[in-house]
């Protein structure tokens, strides 16, 4: 059977974008990560999302979605000016506050999204929020622990030079108490705000590239190592350890070999 | 063309084929616009916003050892790439590398910068590399996908993507392309200028995969030996330098089934060199 050309382009349209179709009809087509954080398993809030999965892929406009804090409270308390602020990644906050002494991001997001919603977080690492959001997180119920653990983790608001100007100027009167609190953060984790950072999508073998022995990985974990390809939130979620603590303790053990 | 019922103006080439590179090579740079727009708050309507990585191919390939051995994907590839492989591989088992002959921008436009090559050196385009190294050469790529899929299989990143020309090609603008892919690009680039898609001779993984189904595809070039002039325009004409008039079958790893030497385009006989399955009436 001798094939021409046109027919030739024909079959080649029908099978690739036939196969997508079919993929797609079959829920196989996905061009990106799920922007749906796990929910709790257990206890007072079972079923609802968990903010400690929020990743650094997913716009303001995700977080709306999945914990109902409008994208524009959220560009507020970051002090982000954008006519779109649904739209606006997570993950920007890191570049937007790159001259921060203390690290503003991802895990920044996290920690407003459970104050907000009063849902459990880990506190036992350092978080830190700017101004901005801890105004107005004050305006919301917190309990005694998460007003001291937000004032001894508040930073200054981005300068005009790296970010806008915040959409609304927090109250001066309200504002005070955060040059104190800009003092209190510990040395280590300027030290980890580099590109060697153990974070949601870190894997085990970058762990070992680090200079990170797998002894000591296991000494952190209490447990063998996994297949070194392995995420290790991933393997933390599906051992049920907290990721945050395992984090941290690996973090120091990478800030040890530098 | 034909006027009463005589053959008056044969084409040259398969323009059908420039149309369908045309289609994808701007359905791909509209996309990673669109990536590009969305991340900053804009975005074409009823367009995938898909990064590029998510759309290659290759990086199902990639990723088969993580998937296999611990049930997750490489950093930055998702399920599509995935089907996106598993189709390349259908049309390659049926047709041989068309991915790489119809589809691939990366391909298209090397084939583009060529057109000035052949209008600078004429017949000494395509035909710089001394045979010898040339063959050598030829299976570098096969170096390089061993390379790529070893370093991705024990680091699980997508470190191909520092060296990517073709996520270079339409990434050139944003914050998230490599030096090293910039590079690469603009050496390929400039290469095509002397010879027809060299990345795709000699460096690229995927191909190298692809080029393996020439060896078992079901629908093969053939010559027929009995017309046959023995005029070499099929050699001639190739892309891949693939000497199609001393062989009755290419079987040659490099063919991208662009059908360029068959009697539909260069061949000046009918029927004589032809893409068929052979066992299929």
């Amino acid at each position: 059977m001798n094939l021409t050309s046109k027919p030739l382009a024909v079959i080649i349209f029908i099978i690739l974008f036939g196969g997508i179709s079919f993929s797609t009809a079959m829920g196989w087509w996905a061009t990106e990560s799920t922007k749906e954080p796990v929910t709790f398993t257990e206890g007072e809030f079972a079923g609802q999302y968990n903010p400690a999965d929020i990743r650094g892929s997913y716009t303001f406009g995700d977080v709306e979605n999945s914990f109902g804090i409008p994208s524009v409270i959220l560009a507020q308390a970051f002090s982000i000016e954008t006519d779109n602020p649904a739209a606006f990644a997570v993950k920007s906050l890191e570049e937007i506050y790159a001259a921060s002494e203390f690290e503003i991001g991802t895990a920044s997001v996290r920690l407003f999204v459970a104050f907000y919603n009063g849902l459990p977080i880990d506190l036992s690492t350092d978080m830190y929020l700017p101004e901005n959001a801890a105004v107005l997180l004050k305006k919301r119920t917190l309990t005694p622990e998460q007003i001291t653990y937000l004032e001894a983790h508040t930073v200054p608001n981005p300068t005009a030079s790296s970010a806008s100007d915040s959409p609304e100027p927090a109250p001066a009167q309200e504002t005070e108490s955060a040059p104190e609190a800009v003092t209190t953060p510990s040395a280590s984790t300027t030290e980890s705000s580099t590109e060697r950072l153990v974070k949601g999508k870190t894997t085990f073998q970058e762990v070992l590239d680090w200079g990170v022995s797998q002894e000591i990985i296991e000494q952190v974990m209490g447990a063998p190592m996994p297949n070194p390809l392995t995420k290790i939130k991933d393997y933390c979620n599906e051992k049920g350890l907290e990721f945050e603590t395992i984090k941290t303790a690996l973090q120091v053990e990478v800030d040890k070999v530098k | 063309m034909k006027i009463f019922g005589k053959q008056l103006f044969r084409p040259r080439s398969i323009w059908i084929r420039r149309v369908v590179q045309w289609f994808f090579f701007l359905f791909i740079a509209l996309i990673s616009v669109n990536h590009t727009l969305v991340e900053s708050g804009g975005g074409i309507p009823f367009l995938s916003t898909a990064s590029l990585h998510a759309l290659c191919p290759f990086g199902g390939v990639v990723t088969i050892y993580q998937y296999a051995t611990v049930g997750t994907f490489v950093q930055k590839i998702h399920e599509s790439a995935f089907v996106l492989m598993i189709v390349g591989f259908v049309l390659a088992f049926l047709f041989g590398p068309v991915f790489c002959g119809w589809v691939c921008p990366l391909g298209t436009v090397q084939e583009w910068v060529s057109k000035l090559g052949k209008k600078f050196f004429k017949r000494k385009f395509n035909h710089f590399v001394p045979a010898k190294l040339d063959n050598i050469l030829r299976y570098l790529r096969y170096v390089v996908l061993a390379w790529v899929v070893y370093v991705t299989a024990t680091s699980g990143t997508l470190i191909f993507a520092e060296y990517d020309p073709y996520f270079a090609l339409f990434n050139f603008w944003s914050s998230e392309v490599a030096v090293g892919g910039l590079v690469i690009l603009g050496v390929t680039l400039l290469l095509s200028l002397f010879v027809e898609r060299p990345w795709c001779k000699y460096a690229c993984p995927y191909g190298a995969v692809l080029g393996i189904t020439n060896l078992f595809r079901v629908f093969q070039i053939r010559r027929v030996e009995s017309t046959c002039k023995a005029d070499g325009a099929c050699s001639i004409m190739c892309p891949m330098n693939i000497p199609v008039d001393s062989v009755k079958t290419v079987r040659d790893h490099q063919c991208i089934s662009c059908l360029e030497c068959t009697s539909e385009a260069i061949c000046p006989v009918a029927k004589t060199v032809v893409f068929n399955a052979g066992g299929i009436k």
